[in-house]
């Protein structure tokens, strides 16, 4: 109880809002995404895992919640946070067949 | 560079006993996030254990080739034979460009496995286009197309050429004016869209149609992989493996069509920019392309995006070579110390990917 208390006037120090965020881990194995579409909350975390035995380049256009992970070795994991909320296309660059709609509610 | 700039925001992760403090669920960390930047914000990559899959065996490689037993067409443009027979008029009609010199099999010619044989494609006023013409062969199977995948699908890709300036040169509206004035096309547009007859998106739809039937006949390869032990020489089922293991040719060129439509700066010497064009910004997609499919292959030179490799050969040497070292390079792509008969036999397998073809007949045109 103490702890909440120390975190959330960390928050408010910092101006900023205190959220309970969550983490989903999101495979790649066989050029495809392990989910096809996720629902998540703002400020909530995927993790892309490349579970496969090649590189992949996840990344995402969508404006507002723009990113590129670069070419993502085998073994190697990244997280990204979503902090807009709206329907968020990730691509792999490389490989068309991998797509995936990210939903970030408010 | 690869990753997001994070200066724009600020971020405190609440690890272990805190984060213990307030969340039961092991999988949950407290994220506290000021942030009001346009992307979404990137973390530290992490390094993770993953499970390496066994080897697999010769059966399980020839298993990922057997051939499909139909060809898919969208649901929003399925197959009818009216279509068809009236795309096939369409592909091979030189009224589609404004020259009425060029037809859509003047640069996807059967006679040259649906390509042109040429090392560059040759557009409107004979000027020489900045790519090789691609084969249309298996484009039933196509997620992407163009050499950058700028055309999302066939019925796209299939009236980019015609209007195109560089290639047919005749805008669509005009090619509408064209067609309505030859009835039997307006009879058989009628025929084959009763709701609109003539219009932009038929002409697409039509051709696509036509285009999806244009599938490889069966190779020695396909009877191979059917069981036919004799059907391939030895060299060629060895270079079969080679193309699997060692020189993981099958990481990109996957699947019947030998292709997973990828895209990949092979290190090629060339200033074409690629698929950077259409995707900006990223590093990867600099000089990359397609990844073209295998079937017919020994029919379809020269070879790559540009046509500057003449023979399999070539392309063999140039792969075990792995191509200009440079940040935009695929990590596919390396240098792969393959012996004189590996090589070899990788042509001999490719070799095995031609097919009997029948020939085709030349449509009888409108007029
Ligand atoms: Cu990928």
């Amino acid at each position: 109880m103490k702890l909440v208390k120390i975190a959330a006037a960390m928050a408010f120090l910092a101006g900023g809002t205190l959220a309970l965020a969550a983490e989903k881990t999101i495979g790649q194995k066989g050029k495809l995404f392990s989910e096809k579409e996720v629902s998540i909350k703002k400020g909530d975390t995927l993790v892309f895992v490349n579970d496969d035995n090649i590189a992949h380049n996840v990344m995402s256009s969508t404006a507002g919640n723009t990113f590129n992970l670069g070419s993502q070795a085998p073994g190697k994991s990244t997280p990204v946070t979503f902090d807009k909320p709206g329907d968020i296309q990730v691509i792999c660059a490389i490989h068309p067949s991998m797509k995936m709609l990210v939903k970030v509610a408010n | 560079m690869s990753h997001q700039n994070d200066s724009c925001h600020t971020r405190v992760w609440l690890y272990g006993g805190l984060c213990g403090a307030f969340v039961s669920a092991g999988a949950l960390a407290l994220t506290f996030v000021v942030s009001s930047g346009q992307a979404a914000i990137v973390g530290e990559t992490r390094t993770v254990e993953i499970k390496k899959a066994a080897d697999p065996t010769v059966d399980q490689m020839k298993a990922a080739y057997m051939r499909p037993a139909m060809i898919p067409f969208p649901k929003d443009n399925p197959y009818t034979a009216e279509k068809a027979d009236l795309g096939k008029k369409l592909y091979f009609d030189t009224r589609l460009s404004a020259a009425n010199a060029q037809s859509c099999a003047s640069c996807h010619n059967p006679g040259f496995g649906w390509g042109d044989g040429l090392a560059k494609g040759v557009g409107h006023g004979m000027k020489m286009l900045g790519r090789r013409s691609p084969t249309i062969v298996n484009a039933a199977y196509g997620q992407i197309f163009m050499w950058d995948g700028r055309a999302g699908s066939l019925e796209e890709q299939a009236v980019g050429p015609i209007k195109a300036e560089v290639e047919m040169n005749l805008p669509l509206a005009e090619l509408m004016g064209r067609l309505k004035s030859i009835p039997e096309y307006v009879a058989l547009f009628k025929a084959a869209f009763p709701k609109d007859g003539i219009t932009e998106d038929n002409l697409a739809r039509a051709i696509a149609t036509y285009e999806r039937t244009v599938v490889s006949g069966i190779a020695p390869f396909d009877a191979w992989i059917e069981g036919n032990d004799t059907a391939i020489p030895e060299p060629a089922k060895r270079g079969f493996a080679v193309f699997n293991t060692k020189a993981a040719c099958a990481a990109c060129h996957s699947g019947w069509n030998f292709t997973d439509d990828s895209f990949h700066d092979i290190g090629l010497d060339t200033d074409d920019v690629g698929r950077v064009k259409i995707v900006p910004g990223v590093l990867k997609m600099e000089k990359a392309f397609k990844t073209p499919g295998l079937r017919e292959i020994a029919r379809r030179g020269p070879y790559m995006h540009n046509g500057s490799l003449q023979t399999l050969e070539e392309v063999v040497e140039h792969y075990d070579r792995g191509g200009v070292d440079r940040p935009s390079r695929s990590e596919a792509i390396k240098p792969l110390g393959l012996t004189a008969q590996e090589k070899s036999d990788l042509v001999a397998f490719m070799t095995a990917l031609t097919s009997q073809s029948d020939p085709v007949p030349v449509p009888v045109l409108p007029r």
